[in-house]
Parts: C-alpha cells; structure tokens; sequence
C-alpha cells in the first residue's frame, strides 16, 4: 500500500518539510483556477443556456472584485517594495506578473466563450444581441433614437477636458464612452463646452442641469487643446437605465436586444452640438479598492469606514479596458491620464462589463432555457408541529438541523420574530455580518426593542463592500434601543450565531442558532450553508460567553461546545488533525473529510500533508482558492480535492474525522484561511445530536459522489470533472433539492410529528 | 416563581465580575452566566491609597453594564461586594458611596474574615470531593492582592485562619523596583515569605501535615489551565508546579503575555504569584496544590439562596464557625467541660424563649460561639476576664463573622462578667448600632443566666427543661446534686435578665428517681 510505503520510507525519516513552498499553489493564481471551473460551466452545453449567460456574468462580478481588492492588494506590495514570499515562494512582483497574464488569458476566453459559443446559441434562440448599431434595421433604428432622446439624454452627463478643466473622475467600474470632438467649421468659438450641452438641454427640455459640473469662469477658456484641434470628452453610460434594451420584436419571433452604450454611442453626435464626434469607443477601468483599516488609530471606526467609502471610488486604476478598435489618439489619452501599464490594459472584442448577462437572465420568456426555479423547502421537523406547540418547544423537544437553499430559511427568521413577540423571551442576541436589503431578521429585533426585550446586536461594519448597507442598518436598530457593537477593534467577527433568552417556567432557557452563513434571507436562497437550532444548555451557555466576550468581557473560564477564533480554533483544528495521526500510527483508519470554501492557511495545510503521510485518508471538497497540492508523493498522496461549482454556491463549511469509529462533525463559520484563523471572530460547533450529524454527513457523502459538477484536482494542479465512465451521474445539488423536495412532501415522522395515524383495519 | 434569578456582583482587586445564578429547590444552584473585566484597582489601593479617577470610571461603566445585562434577564435579587482593594482604600465609604449613587446598586464591603468565609464557601461548594481533601491536613491559601489568607483545616474541621500581609500586588509595588533583576526578586519575595510564615507555623501548623494545598489565585488558575484541562483535575502536583515555575518565573511581563498567552494584566501578577505559592508548598511540604476554579460568587450565591429557602438541602457552614471557635477556646485554655454546659444551657434558654425575643438563626449562632468563648479571657488575667475576653475576640479573626458580629460576640462575652452598660454608655465608645446593641442586650441575659447555671463549674446542672408562666421562666433542672450555689446565682444575676425578656428566671429541681 502506498501510504506504508510512503510512511516508512520518507515521513519516518523526517526528512521532507511539509512547509516547503514548492508543495504550495499561490493563492491568487488558484483563485483564477476557480474562476475558470465557472467559466467551464458557461461553456458547459448540458447547461440551460441562460443558465450559462450567468455563469459568465458571474465569472466577470468575480473578477472585478478579484482586481479591486487581490490585485491591488499585490501591487500595493510592489509598490511599497515589500520583498517577502508567498506561501509558494513568489515575490509580490512575481505573483502580479503570473496574475495579469493568466487574466489576459481568462478574459480572451470570456470573450470566445461569448461569440463562438453563447451569442450563436442566443440567435438560434431567437434572441438576438446587437452589438453594432449599424445593423439595426429602420423601425429598429428609430425605436432607439427616441428611446435616447426620452430617456438616456436626460440623464447624462457629458464632460470634456481642456486647460482649463482636468480630466474628469471616471468612478471604479463604470463603464464610458470616450470621444474626440472637433469644432464643426463656421460655429461661434466663444461658447465652451458646457454651455453647448447646457443648449441642448434646454432644448430638449430636460431639467438636469444641476448635473453638469458648470464652471462660470472659465468661459474663456480655449476648446480646442490637442494639436490637431480635436478634444477628448467622456460620458459615462448611465448606471440607473437597464444595460440591455429590448428593440421592437422581429416578425419571426425573433426578439432583440441592444446595450445601451451602443445607442449612445449612436446618438453622440446630440451631445455635443457644434462639433463633430470625431471618434467614440466605450471603456472602463477598476480601481484599487483594498482598504485596510488603520483600527488603533480609528477612535470611531465609524466615521472611518464611511471616510474609507467615499474614498474607494478615487482609487488607483488598476485595470483598463477598452474596445477593440478604439481611436489611437483616444487611447493613447486614456492610457496616460490612467497611469496604467500595459500589462494592466486589456483590449475587449466584445461589450465591456459582462455583468449584464446577469440582467440578461432576468428577461421575460425564455423559461425552457433556464433551470426550473427552485423553491427552498420546509423543515420537515418542523411542519405540523401539534396545536400549542410552537417553534421554541420544538427547537427544546429536539435539535433542528437546517441545510439552505435546499430547506427555507424561514424558521432562522421566525426564531428571531416570534422570539420578538414573546412575552417570556428577556434577550435576543446575534451577529449581523451581511443583512439582506430589507431584512425581516433586522425588523424584528428592532421590534424585539421596543417590545422591552434586551436585544444586542453585533453588525460587522468590515464587511467588503457592504459597509454603507450596515451602517444604514446599525444606526436603525440603535434608533430601535438595540445595543449595538459596531465590530471588534482589529478583529473581523464573521461568526454567524443567535442567542434567544427566555424565562421558562422551570428557569432560564437558551435557544441558540449557529450557522455557516450569514443571517441573510436573500443570499440563503443562493448559498448553500447550514445551521442548527439548539436548546442544549452546553451549547447555550457556550453563546452567552461568545456575546459576553464581543461585548467585550474577559474570556471563560471554559468552552463546553464551541471553539472560537482567533483564540482556540487554529489549534482546535491541529488538535483534531493530530488525533487522526495518532490513529494512523496506531494502524487504525483515519479519515478527515472537509469541506470549506477555501483552503489557504499554510499552517493547516503542512499539518494535512503531514497526516497524509501519516497514512490519514483525506477528502477535501474545497470550492474556490486551494494552495494545497495532490499526488506529491511521500506528502499527499492520501489527499484527493474537489470542487462543486452549481445553481448554488457552496458555502457551508463541515469538517468530518473518523476518529477510531467514533466520528465527529462539526460546522463552521470559517475556511482554513490565516485570515479566518487568525483576524476573525469565527466560530466552530460540533453536531451532537445524531440525526443532525447525519444530515451534515450526508452533505458531504454526496457531493464525493458528484459526478457531474464536481472538478477534481489533479497532481499537475489543473482540475478535470470526474471521469464519469462506468459511474452513476450524480449531481449533488441536484440531489439534495430532490431529497429536499421528497422530504417535505412526505414529512411522517410518526415521532417528529407526534401525530399517530391509525392503520385502516383490514376488510 | 419557584426559580430565582441571582447576580453576584464582586469587585476584586484584579478583576470585577458578575456571576448569574439560578436558584432552585429542584436543580440547587446552576450558573448563567459570567461577565468579567480586569480592572486593577490593587496597585492603586495598595499602592496609594486611593482609586484613580480613571479606574472608579471605568468600575462604573462596567457596573452600569453589568446592571443593564441584570435588567435584561430581570434579575430578581443580586448582592454587590467589594473586597479587599476596596476595603484598603482611605476613601472607602466615599467610594462605596459614589458607586452606589452613579450606579443605582447597593454595595457592601466585605471584612476580611468574610471575604474568606465566602472563599472558602465557595471552595466547598466548587467540589463533592471538597470533604474528602480536607479529611487529611488541608490549607487554603488565598494569595490575594495585598495579603495571604491561611486557612487550616484538621480532620475536616477548620482550626485557624490568619492574615499574612504579603499580596501579589502590593509585594511587587514594594519589591520590585528594588530587585536588581528577576532572579533578586524571587529571593526578596522568598525572604519576606520566609519570615512571615515562621511564626504562623510555630503557632498552629505543629506536627499537621498539610498535604494539600489549596490556592485561589486568578492568576496562577489562568496559567494551570492548559494543564488542568490536559489532566482532566485542577490538581497541580509539586513537579509539575515546578516546571513552570521555573520556565516562567524570571520572565518578563511581556514574555509572559507572548508565551502563556495571558493578559498582561494576568502576566504582571503571575511571578510573584508563583513565588508565593511555591514558598508555601515547600514551608508545608506538601506534594500537590490545588487550584479550584471558583470566586466568591458563589459564596454570595449560596448565602442567598439559603437565606430564601430557595435551596432544598443546604450544607450548613455554621458548623464550620463553631469549629474555628472552639480551636480559639482552645488556644486559650477554657474549660472545655464547662464551656459544653454553658453552651448547651444557653441555647435551650434561646430556643425556650424565642416567642419573647424574636431572634434569628444568626444570633443563636452568636449566642453559641459567645458561650464558646466566654472564658477565654482568664487566660490573661484572672481579674479582668471581661476586659480580656473583649480584647481577644475583637483581635482574633473568627471565619465567616463580619465586623459587626465580632462585636456582637465581644461585648457578650465581656458583659457576661462585667456590669451591663446601657446603649447610651455603650454607643459612647464603640460603633455598635441600636439594632446591634438590643441583641447584645438579649444574648447577655441569655448568657448570664446559662452561666450561673454551672456556678460551680461542676456541671451539676445537665439537663432542663423551660418553660414560661405567670411572668416566671421556669428553668426545671432534673439532677440529684446540691444547686444552692446556682440558685443563689441565679438570683443575683437575674436582674438584667427581667429588664430584657420581662420574665424573672426561676430555678427548679426534680430529683430523679
């Protein structure tokens, strides 16, 4: 057997470091791997076709985050001079280098994904995408001018650079059109740009003047600033106006479809009157968007955030797109005034910003090309609960495991709700990290405060982008008379955990949720993340401390379920890994399975490679970034990855260990990430009550047993969908909506449901 | 409701804390919740005197806190005690006073011998095996911020707690700065230790063995946990004591904080903790020390609930007073044959009156350890008994009596021989409050009365029976023996007797056959 070879041979020796960084992937360069197993599924034609338009929109959203945040962070690195190495021994400047030449690479096949393979599917749908305007036929072409005139010109802003007036700001992922005008021959010199757009307006009788960046005192200035008489001006496609306009209908039934930056581009010659439009192509830039925060020095984190805001959008530019096609002269301006060097521009045959797919994907119609919407089932425990019992009686009769999307999310919002109105409930306590935009959880502990009720709550103002979305929410609930603690000082709390107090008539009763994902109703239609609903003391007392501790109260003096970070879970986790060794050496099976969104902590990852040379069998389903490799003999050969990307996303994290044969699992709130690990508050819980470590289990069997959507890594660090041959076609996600589905219809637990049904008598 | 919500609150020299307790008959005492915050107040008492602005400011936004979680889970009851730190500043009652009225909770500072009754409280109850420990020779050592507790126990009974003034904190602010390096600063601190504890144990360890030691110490808890866990017993034997002491003792604070991973409030401490605590095990030679996971907390939680009934089957810990009063008596020579009669005698008199004084369980138990010492004062002088006997007491520190009920005892014992003095004579020059005085009244009468019982010392008089009527208390002795001498006693001493219970004390005997 391989793994005593492995064993006796080099592990005994001690001779391999597990920590070299040549058993390491980069982590940006692995992220990019991610993204192209979404790609896959764009270009995968088993899928619905508008299912595939949104799995290419998804892979663009990634990508811009990807640049705002990962690439800028690293060229941020260069940029200080930062000379350290990454966890697979690259340098900053090494790492930019890989990174912007695999994103060259990726977006050329965005873009091929899209007109060889998607906009041919699209027109043999009947749904026609035009691209160029010129094709438009005349009824269509006249649709769109008005259409311009009524409802885009209103509402653009037309600005041009000369001496007198600098280059606009052009905000982080905004798609423009650019242009170079020149002065049409025989009009008056003296009127500068601004009162030529101001005439238009007024004529056209739109009231947006207030719009347009007037500058009274530079009416003199000269117009005409590039040598040969032209000169640059940009107006940005507006963000408020639909991406995609559906044109009159073709008498075949065909339907079409044309972007808006097409019908301004077709209409700019209106903008500016007295000019020619020399040239106009549409461009974009992302900008650099890592903040991170100075928190000793922030004396209110607040005020902070909301300045870091303001400020996102003004940052460095550190991607350029543009059209293919584009004027030199315009780009050439373009190019300078960003500050971007080549690698960082990126040359587009095709419409910028593919995030209108998503949109796309929206239009009416066209149902037999999308996957059949899927409705999030009940709880199975918790439907025809007998008269006077309610959620709480349940949740104490037996603990409630939750798997979303599959499963509603409704009773997580009718523990908070009910437990608003309930008379006896004294506190109602929880972390609010992402809340959807109106969120009933957020209404209901608002409601819970004016009811009297202690109600604290936890809103993470850190947040990536959801910064502005929680403040709104943080000072309501405050309004409220919630005690809300805004943050931990240097520390993100990404736990996800709710705590209901109520006096019983026997004493003080805890009812706790603890989950994987965020209290978010709209994205737990999304996610696939789980959660349980407990009363178990252990498990209640263990969330009174978590609330005392982000409170900012001293530790307890022992955790009785829970394991928190960034205290106790790292070596929680080595902890559990070593036992597995442990049972190894002793000849026993040893078996981790563990699923997670991502898998990068350096720490954690010698400490597998160490239990595989151990002869510890590993299993990891790793959605996103995996700096972990397979098949390096004498290191991981017992480890095998996969990859689930599907409908949902997958966003539970269960860590499995066999531990001899009397296994544990546990959920959590964090990856093995050093970030997760060591910056976050994250918590872990074990599931005790067995049906729940069934149901969790199950998850994890079955989606080892994908075949379908599954990509599993290889030894050259690519990653193939599984061999299907000789092997049933297994979807997980698939699977789990059915189980749901069947589930709920036919919910007889005669316990579960304490209803007896008595058997017909026999004739 | 049958289940009482109880808050704890305790203002430690290191840390404030506030414990919530579920108080039932059906499942005893179950704790809530803990929310604790490090709040050095110690090097400020200890160290000048007074609480830095900053520090009182930072105690009330932790109190209001605390009083808000309290409103949340509608406690129904709390007790809010500050301990040493508290006690030793010069501003005390004007600190009390400013908490209380910024917080809207009442406080009580806790005299030394209370504090550590409630320590040792709590210890007790922390652990079923707490009665075992304690069968084979027991200290608990509380190595708090300004002083040594030492209590020791001798076949489960509790014979002596002293008060050592070397503390964590108040060691460190005087020596530390002294110390050339940290290897000097553990000889100091031993050399302090040393002569200290050379007296108390040529007084009252004698031929014990103490074999366990018992510590509370925050700090040394903190850094024993790892261990404790580990072992599945909070046990710590001398080796492995040893070894981290010795890889932590001549460390740095900031050392401490990277290495143990404690607080660097914790870290300051730590050292001289340890040093402390291993000068301890090796004076006692005991092998192990045990490091109970509790706080006064409890104590707080347990009088309470057994004060409201709200307990089913509550261990008393009176016994635990009388034990620590009879090792006094007996430190002092008394006659212990005399002391059983007088004793006994009082309490039938208590109890056969109770209709007329209306006295709790707390001044029987009073009345119980005043006869218990009443004699003690001959040990000095055969003249001035009363004088003497006052002056023991009040310099003697009796577990789990509070101030008051030291001089509740004293003045008993001391009027039980010298003339009464009414409240006007008596307020003059002690602090003895009306309600305090009326009991000292009762339990004198009491006492007296018992006392000429066993004139003789002869313990002629055993067994009595009681009983009221026409304004007469019927004491009917059932003995063969002479009781002129007792009757006449009795009939001069009665007279404080009538003026308090209005009933004139009437000495009858019934042979027996």
């Amino acid at each position: 057997m391989i793994r005593n070879t492995v064993k006796d041979e080099k592990a005994v020796k001690g001779v391999i470091d597990f920590t070299d960084p040549a058993y390491y992937t980069n982590r940006e360069l692995s992220w990019l791997d991610f993204n192209y197993r979404i790609l896959d599924e764009a270009r995968d034609k088993e899928n619905p076709l508008f299912e595939r338009l949104k799995f290419l929109s998804i892979t663009a959203s990634n990508l811009d985050e990807f640049f705002m945040v990962r690439v800028a962070s690293i060229k941020n690195m260069v940029e200080a001079g930062y000379t350290g190495k990454d966890i697979a021994g690259m340098t900053a400047e090494q790492q930019l280098s890989a990174v912007q030449n695999k994103c060259h690479e990726f977006m050329e096949k965005q873009y091929s994904t899209l007109t060889r393979s998607l906009a041919p599917a699209l027109r043999a749908a009947k749904l026609d995408l035009i691209v160029d305007h010129e094709a438009l036929t005349d009824d269509q072409a006249e649709f769109v001018d008005r259409y311009f005139d009524e409802m885009v010109f209103p509402v653009l802003t037309p600005m041009a650079m000369d001496s007198s007036r600098p280059f606009p700001l052009v905000r982080n992922k905004t798609l423009n059109i650019g242009a170079l005008i020149s002065r049409k021959p025989g009009t008056a010199p003296e009127g500068s740009i601004e009162d030529m757009v101001q005439e238009n307006l007024t004529r056209t009788g739109a009231r947006v003047a207030g719009k347009i960046a007037k500058d009274k005192d530079v009416k003199d200035a000269k117009d005409t600033d590039l040598k040969d008489g032209t000169m640059f001006a940009t107006v940005q496609v507006p963000s408020v106006l639909p991406r995609v306009v559906e044109l009159p209908g073709k008498e075949d039934g065909t339907r079409t479809g044309i972007l808006l930056e097409d019908i301004i581009e077709r209409n700019m010659g209106k903008l500016f009157t007295g000019y020619n439009v020399v040239c106009a192509n549409p461009y974009r830039v992302t900008r650099n968007a890592d903040m991170i925060l100075d928190e000793d020095d922030a004396d209110d984190l607040l005020v902070e955030i909301q300045k870091k805001l303001k400020k996102r959008q003004w940052g460095e530019v550190i991607r350029f797109e543009y059209e293919d096609g584009m004027d030199k002269k315009l780009f050439k301006i373009l190019k300078k005034e960003f500050g971007v060097s080549n690698d960082e521009i990126y040359k587009i045959s095709g419409p910028l910003d593919l995030t209108f797919l998503m949109k796309m994907y929206g239009m009416k119609g066209f149902d037999d090309l999308k996957e059949k919407k899927y409705t999030p089932q009940p709880v199975p425990a918790l439907m025809n609960l007998p008269e006077g019992m309610d959620l709480f009686d349940a949740i104490q009769r037996k603990d409630i495991f939750l798997s979303h999307p599959y499963e509603t999310f409704a009773p997580v919002v009718n523990l908070i709700s009910e437990a608003a109105d309930d008379p006896d409930v004294l506190a109602i306590k929880m972390t609010l990290y992402r809340v959807s935009g109106h969120s009933p959880i957020v209404a209901a502990l608002a409601r819970a405060a004016e009811n009297g009720k202690q109600v604290t709550a936890l809103v993470e103002l850190k947040a990536r982008f959801d910064e502005e979305n929680n403040i709104q929410w943080a000072e309501m609930l405050e309004k409220a008379g919630c005690h809300v603690i805004y943050g931990l000082v240097g520390l993100k709390t990404h736990s996800k955990i709710a705590l209901v107090v109520r006096r019983e008539e026997d004493g003080i009763r805890r009812y706790v949720h603890l989950a994987t994902g965020n209290y978010n109703d709209s994205t737990a239609k999304l996610y696939t993340d789980c959660g349980i609903m407990t009363a178990n003391p252990a498990y209640g007392e263990d969330a009174t401390a978590v609330f005392n501790m982000l409170s900012g109260y001293s530790e307890p003096k022992h955790w009785n379920k829970l394991a928190m970070a960034p205290i106790w879970l790292r070596s929680k986790f080595c902890t559990l890994i070593e036992r597995e060794i442990r049972h190894a050496q002793a000849g026993e099976d040893a078996h981790i399975i563990a699923k997670m969104n991502s898998l990068c902590d350096p720490g954690i990852i010698a400490k597998l490679y160490e239990a595989s040379a151990a002869g510890v069998r590993i299993d990891l389903i790793v959605r996103g970034i995996c700096c972990l490799k397979v098949g390096i003999p004498g290191v991981s050969e017992n480890i095998t990855v996969r990859s689930i990307v599907g409908t949902f996303l997958e966003h539970a994290r269960i860590f499995w260990f066999e531990n001899g044969e009397h296994p544990e699992i546990y959920m959590s709130s964090a990856d093995w990430m050093p970030r997760n690990l060591n910056r976050r508050v994250e918590l872990m819980f074990p599931l005790e009550d067995p049906d729940s470590a069934e149901a969790a289990k199950h998850i994890l069997d079955i989606q080892l047993a994908d075949t379908l959507k599954a990509h599993v890594l290889q030894p050259d660090d690519t990653y193939e969908k599984v061999d299907r041959r000789g092997k049933a076609l297994i979807g997980a996600q698939a699977t789990l909506m059915k189980e749901a589905i069947a589930a709920a219809a036919d919910p007889r637990d005669p316990v579960a449901s304490r209803t007896f049904t008595p058997a017909a008598a026999h004739e | 409701m049958a289940v009482i919500l109880f808050a704890s609150i305790l203002i430690g020299s290191t840390e404030t804390e506030m414990k919530l307790y579920e108080l039932s008959p059906r499942k005893g005492m179950k704790q809530l919740s803990c929310l604790s915050r490090k709040i050095d107040l110690g090097s400020d008492a200890y160290g000048r005197g007074s609480l830095s602005t900053e520090k009182v400011e930072l105690l009330v936004e932790t109190l209001k806190s605390f009083k808000k979680t309290m409103d949340g889970y509608h406690v129904d009851a709390y007790r809010m005690v500050g301990t040493s730190a508290i006690r030793e500043v010069r501003t005390n009652l004007i600190t009390k006073d400013y908490l209380e009225k910024q917080t809207g909770l009442k406080m009580t500072i806790l005299s030394n011998s209370e504090q550590r009754f409630l320590d040792y409280k709590s210890i007790a109850l922390d652990t079923d095996s707490f009665e075992e420990i304690i069968q084979t020779g027991t200290a608990i050592v509380d190595i708090g911020g300004n002083s040594l507790q030492i209590s020791v126990f001798d076949k489960d009974k509790l014979i002596t707690t002293q008060n050592i003034k070397v503390g964590k904190i108040s060691t460190r602010e005087q020596f530390y700065g002294l110390a050339t390096n940290n290897e000097h600063y553990e000889q100091l601190v031993m050399e302090l230790m040393e002569h200290e504890l050379d007296g108390f144990l040529k007084l009252y360890q004698k031929d014990r063995q103490i074999t366990t030691l018992i510590a509370t110490n925050r700090e040394l808890q903190e850094i024993f946990r790892p261990i404790a866990e580990k072992q599945g017993s909070s046990v710590i034997s001398k080796e492995t004591f040893m070894e981290l002491y010795s890889r932590v003792v001549y460390l740095n604070a900031d050392e401490i904080v990277k290495k143990l991973g404690v607080s660097m409030e914790t870290a300051i401490c730590v050292p001289t903790s340890l040093i402390i605590c291993r000068t301890l095990l090796d004076r006692f030679g005991s092998s192990s020390v045990w490091l109970p996971d509790v706080s006064i907390g409890d104590g707080l939680a347990y009088d309470f609930a057994e004060e409201n009934k709200a307990l089913k089957d509550p261990h008393s810990f009176d016994e635990d007073i009388i034990a620590a009063s009879r090792s006094i008596a007996k430190r002092y020579k008394s006659n212990t044959a005399h002391i059983r009669v007088v004793e006994d005698l009082s309490l039938k008199l208590f109890d056969a009156t109770k209709r007329v004084h209306k006295l709790g369980k707390r001044a029987r138990l009073l009345l119980q350890i005043s006869a218990i010492l009443h004699n003690c004062g001959k040990y000095i002088s055969l003249t001035d008994v009363s004088e003497c006997a006052y002056n023991i007491i009040m310099a003697t520190e009796i577990i789990g009596l509070s101030h008051a009920d030291r001089q509740i005892v004293a003045n008993v014992v001391k009027f039980n021989t010298a003339e009464f003095e009414y409240y006007d004579q008596l307020a003059q020059d002690s602090s003895v409050s009306r309600e305090e005085y009326l009991v000292i009244a009762k339990l004198t009468a009491i006492l007296r009365t018992a006392n000429s019982l066993d004139r003789s010392h002869k313990q002629r008089i055993q067994d009595i029976k009681v009983s009221v009527k026409n304004g007469n208390l019927i004491i009917t002795a059932l003995t063969n023996e002479d009781l002129t001498l007792e009757k006449g006693t009795l009939d001069m001493e009665d007279s404080l007797f009538e003026e308090v219970f209005n009933l004139k004390p009437v000495l009858k005997q019934k042979r027996k056959v």
